[in-house]
């Protein structure tokens, strides 16, 4: 496929008008057979096949053609014509994406509200105050919210935040914990609110939590949100604004060697080892079975699946997602933002936002033998 | 149909509606139909009233000040905003002055339409935005084409009235479509603005939630559109933003109004910085709401310099996305 631009060299216009066709769209061409006029605020153009082959219009007489975008293709064959007209329909597929904003789309992801109802509902903006008040449509509900356990004292009283799987992981990490206790549980799913997870009471959103912390009833949360990074982001600035700590929650089958430091707000599921000298940032997720080598650098919400490994020295910037089983070479950086695609092995640092992707997948799904 | 098209058809329209209109200007007639093509077609459909011009300036606003005295509705084109230094004793000393030194036994009705601005590499003198010394010369009204308000509407209301309009069209406008009010998400309302065309204010959420006051003209308001757009569907940042098409004198009471709820303004243009129409502004609402801001008005403007030939020095130099986007960034903050 080669894209017929117009040849111009005209600094007076951005523009040009299409004139008149001479060939008709999807007719064979002949290389420097003319294709097309146009006409610029200083001259009239033939603009002409750049090769033999099969034409594809892409504007109408009358348009006004940027002098940057192509005005018509050539292709080698008819199928290729034809794959490529295939293509471009299914790539023009009619979105919602202008009516909601991008907080909102992710908010909404992260309360499970069905956008397409609010979208048919509204001809409006959808922000995330909609989404949200979509989600809390019952500030009428009687129904007094649970209070939360009682924790003796000395004990650290636990908040968590998200009622999902990731809080019974949670729950079960700090289940063997004798200086902390998980007194309750929230999340802004109102649906949730009065359920009980391993017997801590869902007690209503983010916001009793907040006014639990104003009357001095909690000491400290973990965000229980396991696999979105951004929602994990935003929670955790949630709490800092509110003055409300974050604890780490170390399952006590973790290996933590001699001069490991921690930030806090960390969750880390069972089995895994941090080797000497190795420090963690704040507000990550890291699952079973990770192996961090010495003197390496894990930073700051950062969430990873079960059964990832680096070597000594490797740095993982913030932000980073990494999928399960991902194996990381010495002294290789990942930066902010990254995501790995699950059995991925790294030899070489990777620039902040990029992804990495795993060339080829080895799961073949056949029949069972009879 | 794209802006140039647009007001073209508004001139012939204009042509045809009434007799007393004529058209002036440098090169203006088929086929070569103006540097800009606006009235392209027209000296051939009004052969008479359509006439290129001698390269004079001066004298083409001064024969069209003599024409108005004679009761014709002469509308002139200066090929570039830049040579409007050459016509600036007629229309300040003379074709403002008419109406009140003859204390209204004659007035001196000319519209002067001119391309301004930047951003195509055309230099120096061919580039700028010299509105900002018109503005201020009583009797004068200074009008600026934009894409939310209807170019013939803008022209009747000119041709209806006895003071002298300089109408300023920047170039970068002319091969865009006019905003389809139907397509923007949120509102987009005229807000009367008595003797002066409405200006037109623009928002995604009700004036409550938006977090500042953006007020633009010409290809400036284009530009701050879209990124008042792109910051409300990214990040949720909302301003309202006001598109006056007549810059002097201005109606404040939009201005007002606005920054009542959202207590911050940010001023756009493409001319120079410094004693210009931002400052203008700046000076005014200061006063009209002083105390009552949350933060001192921003006034957005180009660098103070010469304008570079050279496309990526233009682009340091003028007034540009990057440039409105960081400050719709500190409005809202």
């Amino acid at each position: 496929m080669i894209a017929v631009g117009i040849p111009t060299t005209d600094v007076n216009s951005e523009t040009a008008e299409l004139i008149k066709w001479y060939v008709a769209d999807r007719a064979a061409v002949s290389e420097e057979q003319p294709l097309a006029e146009v006409e610029t605020s200083k001259a009239i153009l033939d603009i002409t096949a750049p090769a033999d082959g099969f034409v594809l219009h892409d504007a109408r007489v009358g348009d006004q053609l940027s002098l940057a975008e192509p005005l018509a293709f050539v292709f080698a064959s008819v199928e290729e014509l034809e794959r490529h007209v295939a293509d471009a329909q299914v790539a023009v597929a009619p979105s919602s994406a202008e009516r909601v904003t991008e907080p909102a789309r992710r908010r909404a992801a992260e309360l499970d509200v069905d956008l397409d109802l609010l979208l048919r509902r509204s001809g409006d903006l959808i922000t995330t105050a909609v989404v949200e008040a979509a989600a809390d449509p019952s500030p009428d509900s009687e129904q007094p919210l649970p209070e939360p356990l009682a924790a003796p004292p000395g004990i650290r009283r636990i908040a968590l935040i998200g009622a999902g799987l990731g809080a019974t992981q949670v729950l079960d990490i700090l289940r063997g914990d004798e200086e902390q206790r998980t007194i309750a549980i929230v999340d802004d799913d109102p649906k949730l609110w009065g359920i009980t997870v391993a017997d801590t009471p869902v007690i209503g959103g983010v916001q009793r939590l907040l006014a639990l912390r104003a009357q001095d009833a909690v000491d400290a949360a973990i965000i229980a949100v396991g696999t979105s990074v951004p929602a994990r982001v935003r929670l955790r600035e949630i709490c800092r604004q509110a003055g409300l700590p974050l604890a780490n929650a170390i399952d006590r089958t973790a290996r933590i060697a001699t001069g490991v430091q921690f930030g806090s707000g960390n969750i880390v599921c069972a089995f895994c080892h941090f080797g000497v000298g190795t420090t963690v940032g704040d507000n990550n997720f890291i699952s079973a079975y990770n192996s961090f080598d010495h003197h390496s650098v894990i930073g700051s919400n950062i969430a990873t699946g079960p059964g990832c490994m680096t070597s000594g020295v490797v740095k993982i910037g913030d932000r980073c997602r990494l999928g399960t089983g991902i194996f990381i070479e010495p002294h290789v950086e990942l930066g902010e933002g990254v995501r790995v695609a699950s059995g991925a092995t790294i030899v070489a640092s990777v620039p902040p936002d990029h992804t990495v992707k795993t060339r080829h997948t080895t799961t073949v799904v056949v029949p069972n033998r009879q | 149909m794209i802006y140039a098209r647009a007001l073209g058809q508004a001139l012939s329209d204009a042509l045809g509606g009434d007799e007393r209109v004529v058209l002036l200007g440098e090169d203006i007639a088929d086929p070569y139909g103006g540097a800009f093509k606006v009235t392209k077609g027209l000296s051939t459909a009004f052969p008479d009233r359509v006439r290129t011009t001698p390269i004079s300036e001066a004298a083409i606003v001064g024969v069209a000040a003599g024409l108005a005295l004679a009761g014709y509705r002469p509308v002139v084109e200066i090929m570039f905003g830049d040579f409007l230094g050459l016509c600036f004793d007629q229309i300040a000393n003379h074709i403002a002055k008419y109406e009140a030194m003859y204390n209204g036994q004659a007035t001196c009705p000319v519209i002067i339409r001119t391309p301004s601005g930047g951003g195509r590499g055309y230099g120096p003198t061919h580039s700028q935005s010299l509105e900002k010394h018109f503005l201020g010369i009583p009797q004068l009204k200074v009008f600026a084409a934009s894409l939310v308000h209807d170019p013939s509407a803008l022209l009747s209301r000119a041709l209806g009235q006895a003071a002298p309009v300089l109408h300023i069209e920047h170039k970068s406008l002319y091969p865009l479509e006019p905003l389809a009010r139907s397509e923007v998400i949120g509102t987009v309302v005229d807000l009367a603005g008595g003797d002066a065309p409405p200006t037109v204010s623009i928002r995604h959420v009700p004036r409550e939630s938006c977090a500042a006051t953006v007020v633009a003209y010409g290809y400036q308001a284009e530009i701050a559109r879209r990124v008042q757009a792109r910051l409300a569907l990214e990040e949720e940042i909302f301003v309202e933003l006001l598109v006056p098409a007549q810059l002097a004198p201005l109606d404040w009471e939009p201005l007002e109004a606005s920054t009542a709820v959202t207590a911050s303004l940010l001023t756009i243009e493409e001319g120079t910085s410094g004693w210009s129409w931002g400052t203008e502004i700046a000076a005014e609402m200061s006063r009209r709401r002083f105390g009552q801001l949350r933060r001192p008005v921003e006034v957005l403007a180009s660098a103070p310099e010469v304008i570079p030939g050279a496309r990526d020095l233009e682009r340091r130099v003028l007034t540009g996305e990057a440039q409105i986007e960081q400050a719709m960034r500190r409005a809202a903050g």
